[in-house]
Formats: C-alpha cells, sequence, structure tokens
C-alpha cells in the first residue's frame, strides 16, 4: 500500500517488533524471587524465636523493647504508599503526566520516609547486635527489608526518569506497572515483618 | 525502545560471526550478544567444573583414610576443600554450563531475535566470573567453613551470595525469554522440550536459590559481629546450600539433563518427540516435586531434620514417577527410530539413566522413617537394623554424586548436540563418546560408593575418626576413583571444547533437528533469523519442509492442468 504520508524509503527493514511485557515478566520473577528469600529470612526467625520460646526464655533480651508507635506509623506509611502509587497509574492512564510526576514524587517521599523511620527504630530498640546470638536475626530481617525498600525506590524513581524522557504513555505503561509491582512485594512483605517481628515481638 | 531491550552492538556489523579468539576477547567483553554470552559461561563454565571435580577428587583421596590426614596439616584445611569442590561443583561448574547452554540456544529455539536483557545476561556472566574468582581467593586465604581468618570468611559470603545473585539474574533473563519473546504462533506448550525443561530449571533456581541468599545475610552478620568466632563454630557454615545439595531438592540440576537427553534421543534417532505435551507435564511435575516437597516438609516442621518427615518420604517415592514416564516417553522414539550411536545421543541416554538410579536410590532413605512412622502409629514391634538410618551419613554423598554425574552427563550431550551451532564446528564425537562413558563411570562408582558408605555408617561431614566400619576405608578408595573418573571426564570436555572453539573440528553441519534453531545457520546470523519465523506447531522445520512440498505439488498440479487444458 502506498501513501502520501510515508516519511521512510521502503527499502528500509521495519524496526522490530516491540516485546511486550518482558520488563514486567521480568519483575515478576524477580518479585518471586525477593519473596522467597525474605521468606526463608522470616521463616529462620520465626523458627529460632519458637525454639527459644520452648526453653523458657524470653524472646527479647532483658531491656530490649520494641515501641509498637514506629512500626504502625511505618506501616500506615507503606500502605499510604501503595495509594499514591495507584495515584500515579491512574493519572498515567490518562495521560496526566503532572498528576503522575506528584504521585511519584509522593510515593518516593513515602518511601524514603518509611526507610528513615526503620533506621530510626534499629536506633531506639536499644539491641546491640553483639549482645546476643539471635540479636543479628533483627539485623537480618529489618536491614534485608530496607535494602528491598531502596530497591523498589530505584526501580520506581528510574522508571519516572524514563516518564520525564517522554517514555510512557495511556497505552505503554510496562515500566511503571513493573514498578509498582515490585512495590507492592515490597509493601506485602513489610506486612509480614509488621505482624512477626513487630506485633509478635 | 527501552534500554533494556537494546540489540546488541555486533548486529550491526557483519551478518557471520567469526569464531571466538583470544583476539577477540576486548570484543567479548563489550558484547552483548546471547551467542557470545552462552559461549563465556560454556567456557569458563567447563574450566570450573574441571577444577571442581580436581578439588572434589582430592578432597576424596584424603578421605580414603578416615583417621589421620596425609596430605594436610589441619581438619580445617581438609573441610576447606572439601566444601571448596562441592560449592564450585554446583554453582562453578554444572549450574553455570547449564545457563550458558540456555543462554545461547533458548532465543534460538524459541525464535527469538535475542535473550531478554541481553547486557543483563551479559553482566551476569561477569559478576559471576568475578566473584567467583573471590570465593576461590577467599578459600586460599583461609576463609570459608572451618576459615581461621575472619575477613575471608566475611569475602567468602560476599562472594558467594554475589554467585547467587549473578545465577539469578541469568536464570530470570531465560525464564523472561521463554515467556515473553516466543516466536509469533509458538503456544508455550509448543517451546521444545529443552527449552521447557531449562525454564523449569529456571524457574526452580528462582524458587530454590534466594533460599541459601537469605541464609547468607544471617551468617554475614554471625560472621562479622563475633558469633562465630573460630575453626569450629565456622563449621556450621559447611550447613548454607544444604537444601540444594539433598534429595528431592538437587534434582532440579537434573531436570535439564532430562530435556536435552529427550531432545538428543529425538534428533539422532530421526524421530520427533512423539507425546511432547507428556513430557512437558513429567519435567513440570519433577520440578513441582523437588521443590514443593521440601517447601511443605519445612513449612509443616519448621528446619526439621531431613528424613524425619512425613511428606518429604512421599515426595521422594513419588519424585521416581516423572523421572521414569520422561524416560519412557522418550523411550518411544528409540523404539520406532533408528539408534545412531552419538555422543548426545549416548550421553544424553545415560543421563538420564543416572539421574533416575538416584531417584531410585534415593527412596531407600525412606525405609527407616517409615518403618519408625509404623511403629509409633501403630504400636508394633517392628525392628529394623538401624543402618537404614541415613539421617546423615554419606548416603546422601552418593545420591548427590549421582546427580552431579547425570548433571555433568546432560552437560556433555548439550555441548555436543549443539556444537556445531555454537562453534561453527562439530565436537570430537569419539573423544566425546570416550568422555561420556568415563563420566557415567565415575557417577555410578562414586555414587554407589557412598550410598553403599552410608549403610555402614560413614558420617556425611568429612571428619577425621578411628570409629569406623570395616569396608568404610575401601569404599572411600572407591568413591575416590569415581571421583577420579568423573574429573578425568571434565577435563575431556574442557579439552574438547577449547579444540573446537579455537578452531579444530569438522565444519560440516552434523545433524539435523525438527526445532527452530535447526532453522538458521551455524553459527546464526547476527539477529539470530532473516525473517521473523512464524511457528504453528512443536516441530517448525517439519511443518516448512511439509508446506514446501505442498507448494510444489499445487504448482506442478497447476502446471499439470494447464497443460492439458
Amino acid at each position: 500500500m502506498t501513501s502520501n504520508y510515508q516519511l521512510l524509503p521502503a527499502e528500509i527493514a521495519a524496526p522490530e517488533a516491540a516485546r511486550p511485557r518482558m520488563l514486567l515478566l521480568a519483575t515478576a520473577f524477580v518479585s518471586l524471587a525477593t519473596t522467597m528469600g525474605f521468606a526463608s529470612l522470616i521463616g529462620l526467625y520465626v523458627a529460632t524465636r519458637a525454639d527459644v520460646i520452648r526453653t523458657g526464655e524470653t524472646w527479647l533480651p532483658r531491656g530490649v523493647t520494641i515501641p509498637l508507635t514506629q512500626p504502625n506509623m511505618m506501616m500506615f506509611t507503606m500502605v499510604f504508599s501503595a495509594a499514591t502509587l495507584a495515584w500515579a497509574i491512574q493519572a498515567m492512564r490518562n495521560d496526566d503526566r503532572a498528576n503522575f510526576y506528584i504521585a511519584s514524587a509522593v510515593t518516593l517521599l513515602l518511601g524514603f520516609g518509611f526507610v528513615s523511620q526503620s533506621a530510626y527504630l534499629l536506633t531506639i530498640m536499644e539491641l546491640d547486635i553483639r549482645s546476643i546470638d539471635r540479636a543479628p536475626l533483627f539485623f537480618a530481617v529489618i536491614g534485608t527489608h530496607m535494602a528491598i525498600t531502596v530497591a523498589a525506590m530505584a526501580y520506581l524513581a528510574g522508571m519516572t526518569l524514563r516518564a520525564l524522557g517522554g517514555n510512557y504513555n495511556a497505552r505503554d505503561l510496562e515500566g511503571i506497572y513493573g514498578a509498582t509491582m515490585f512495590w507492592y512485594t515490597t509493601v506485602g512483605l513489610y506486612l509480614v515483618v509488621w505482624f512477626a517481628v513487630y506485633i509478635t515481638k | 525502545m527501552a534500554m533494556t531491550d537494546t540489540r546488541p552492538d555486533d548486529v550491526a556489523h557483519d551478518h557471520h560471526e567469526s569464531r571466538p579468539s583470544l583476539a577477540s576477547f576486548d570484543a567479548a567483553l563489550g558484547s552483548g550478544d546471547h551467542k557470545t554470552t552462552g559461549r563465556l559461561w560454556i567456557g569458563a563454565g567447563a574450566l570450573m567444573l574441571a577444577a571442581a571435580l580436581v578439588v572434589s577428587l582430592v578432597a576424596a583421596i584424603e578421605h580414603v583414610d578416615l583417621g589421620s590426614l596425609s596430605m594436610f596439616d589441619q581438619e580445617g584445611q581438609f573441610v576447606q576443600i572439601w566444601s571448596m569442590g562441592r560449592i564450585l561443583l554446583l554453582l562453578g561448574g554444572l549450574v553455570p554450563i547449564l545457563i550458558g547452554i540456555a543462554t545461547f540456544v533458548v532465543p534460538l529455539q524459541v525464535g527469538a531475535s535475542s535473550l531478554a536483557f541481553p547486557r543483563g545476561a551479559a553482566t551476569a556472566f561477569w559478576c559471576w566470573l568475578v566473584s567467583t574468582s573471590l570465593l576461590i581467593i577467599s578459600y586460599i586465604l583461609n576463609g570459608g567453613p572451618a576459615g581461621g581468618r575472619t575477613d575471608y570468611v566475611v569475602l567468602w559470603t560476599l562472594a558467594l551470595g554475589a554467585m547467587v545473585l549473578s545465577v539469578l539474574w541469568a536464570m530470570v533473563c531465560i525464564a523472561t525469554t521463554i515467556v515473553g519473546a516466543r516466536a509469533p504462533g509458538m503456544d508455550l506448550d509448543q517451546v521444545p522440550v529443552s527449552a521447557w525443561s531449562f525454564f523449569v530449571f529456571s524457574l526452580l533456581g528462582l524458587f530454590i536459590l534466594p533460599v541459601v541468599l537469605g541464609q547468607l545475610v544471617l551468617v554475614y552478620l554471625d560472621v562479622k559481629y563475633g558469633f562465630l568466632f573460630d575453626r569450629s563454630s565456622r563449621l556450621s557454615l559447611l550447613g548454607i546450600g544444604d537444601s540444594l545439595t539433598l534429595a528431592p531438592t538437587l534434582y532440579w540440576v537434573g531436570i535439564p539433563t532430562l530435556g536435552i537427553a529427550i531432545e538428543a534421543i529425538a534428533v539422532h534417532t530421526g524421530r520427533p518427540v512423539r507425546f511432547h505435551r507428556s513430557v512437558m507435564v513429567a519435567l513440570g511435575g519433577l520440578g513441582i516435586l523437588s521443590f514443593g516437597v521440601d517447601l511443605l516438609s519445612y513449612s509443616s516442621r519448621g528446619v526439621a531434620p531431613v528424613f524425619d518427615n512425613g511428606v518429604l518420604v512421599v515426595g521422594l517415592i513419588v519424585a521416581a514417577l516423572p523421572v521414569l514416564a520422561a524416560l519412557a516417553l522418550a523411550g518411544e522414539s528409540l523404539k520406532t527410530g533408528s539408534f545412531r550411536v552419538r555422543t548426545p545421543l549416548v550421553a544424553g541416554l545415560l543421563g538420564g539413566l543416572v539421574l533416575l538410579l538416584a531417584v531410585v536410590a534415593s527412596i531407600l532413605g525412606t525405609v527407616w522413617p517409615i518403618v519408625t512412622f509404623i511403629e509409633d502409629v501403630f504400636d508394633t514391634n517392628v525392628t529394623l537394623d538401624s543402618s537404614f538410618d541415613l539421617t546423615a551419613t554419606a548416603f546422601h554423598e552418593g545420591i548427590r554424586a549421582l546427580v552431579m554425574g547425570a548433571g555433568v552427563l546432560g552437560v556433555i550431550a548439550g555441548v555436543h548436540h549443539w556444537g556445531h551451532k555454537i562453534w561453527g564446528r562439530s565436537l570430537d564425537d569419539r573423544l566425546g563418546l570416550l568422555t561420556t562413558l568415563t563420566a557415567a563411570g565415575g557417577a555410578i562408582v562414586w555414587g554407589i560408593g557412598g550410598v553403599v558408605n552410608g549403610f555402614l555408617g560413614e558420617p556425611a561431614l568429612p571428619i577425621i575418626s578411628n570409629d569406623v566400619q570395616d569396608g568404610v576405608e575401601a569404599l572411600n578408595g572407591v568413591m575416590a576413583a569415581g571421583a577420579g573418573l568423573l574429573a578425568a571426564a571434565a577435563v575431556l570436555l574442557l579439552l574438547n571444547i577449547a579444540r573446537t572453539a579455537f578452531g579444530g573440528g569438522s565444519s560440516n553441519e552434523p545433524w539435523q533437528g525438527v526445532t527452530l534453531e535447526w532453522a538458521t545457520a551455524s553459527p546464526p546470523i547476527a539477529g539470530n533469523f532473516a525473517t521473523a519465523p512464524r511457528v504453528t506447531s512443536a516441530t517448525p522445520i517439519l511443518d516448512m519442509v511439509s508446506n514446501e512440498v505442498a507448494t510444489t505439488v499445487s504448482v506442478d498440479e497447476e502446471a499439470s492442468e494447464g497443460v492439458s487444458a
């Protein structure tokens, strides 16, 4: 078919067909692996805790307290960040880029707030990592989740920057969906930490 | 186009690739082409496999005399060597070569122009190479399990973690390619059996390997903050990755062996796999059983002793079924096709049989818990020789040797089967047959020796002890001979690969298959296919041939009708 609007000569080969869902698929696999790795840590935590309690000892070493204010605030922060990310996606679906940037920035800010609160909580728990053999478990679980959150923030920031560069629109949201999937995995994992580490203590 | 989807830089250059040489090292370093990355994985993996098996041989020789040390000054050094052989064999040799074959072959088999995230896959390789080197350095500098220097134990932890992460990322690329980059018309149930086996293998890796990462995070903190402060406490690091090296989880390494074996049987008997979907179900079933059983047993009992668990017992018994089913379904091709004695066929077949031997031998480990269970539940007085309690014995070393041997045979089959596709030249088939027989003999001797030693009560860990039954040390000698044979096979494989990669071997295409990788040149052109293939069945080459025949016939008919008119 000929067209008056043909800009490229016919002898130039057609570009390679875009591969749909590749980034999303890879994110799904990475989320799966992240969940498995974190589940193994939580499994170790729960099993060790059960063993200690079975011997009649208390799980938290003497002098160590885990306040609930920070963990609860952190949970609200994470849940709220999930909502702001949904706002970002909805904005991009409507090609409303201004709202997308605002929502993404708010989400990243909430992520930063979460990491800060986690670090602060570790300092006020007064748990010295060298004090008792099970202390590293707390730091391993909380620290790993912090690292996953930072990775999710970097992923979302990268996709937001790409959107700033002109990528993504109402019909192509793959990277943003990918970042969202990983963010929601992070939120889900925190809910497990919140219950297994902070609530059950 | 996304940055992560960038096509390899060499795509824009000439259409036919040259064979790798030392001069093209700089090009390989910066390449994002899946074919180059695949070759690098295979080459480096083969080198590490040979090194790992030589190290395992040294440990096995030292282990012959259980009462004293002959080659090492301290027991700790012996433990380090033993541990190095064990980790390098799995994550340094076997898994990387399988990843290399998959990285090269899978995009061709599914009709893709490149691997998903080609530069990411290349990065995974280089990270793996650096981290494996650091792991070896940490062992040399007295790190690792039972290591005496804290800094190098920390280095060992970080290096092993980086190795696992690199392998994980490579597996993400492979799995994503199979799910997301298939040629138009190719449904997931139409991917070749070997590509499917690589998919199951990669997916299982994503389930299994992060567990090791989780353990390593904790170990890192324990070592860094002084809870594992001396050699004896650091012996516990031998337990890292235990879940990887015990049946049934260990069977995940054997899944690609089965896939390659079935593919090789189909090609070399001239009979395409007839029950394609059933074979896929069998391989998927083995994957689900090998991981699912462990998952269920751990979740039901916490960190339970390996065999003290009903789920595990049932799983170990049932796991034999998919292996049997896959081999029986492939046997149909053997029965109806012509049997040509070639390395891929013989190695694949022997690999499948050695895996079956491992799976069947594992069932012996369930006798003790079953009898104990009957005794507990029905309050009977069943008496059984305590030699059937194999919980912490060398029995598991035997099973491990069998599964690893099956993996090595699968690697031999795969490298020979696609050798011409990979390097543009065939590997020496006679040397390949010698390698195959040596590897099969080594795996069986090493494995059976370990299984029998388990019944004689030899402990699983490499310890110095004078309290051993008669025959244990003699069987340790047999195991060392088996390890030696397997090491010799790995060295022969490495020599064969090196010879081919640097220009030896025949340039004639030795055989043809019915899957898409055979529709392109050897080695494949840049971008893999001149035109994007369109697929309608699991045997696209047969479809192409039959379409050509049909077109020719219809043209001939039209011509003859024209003449008669």
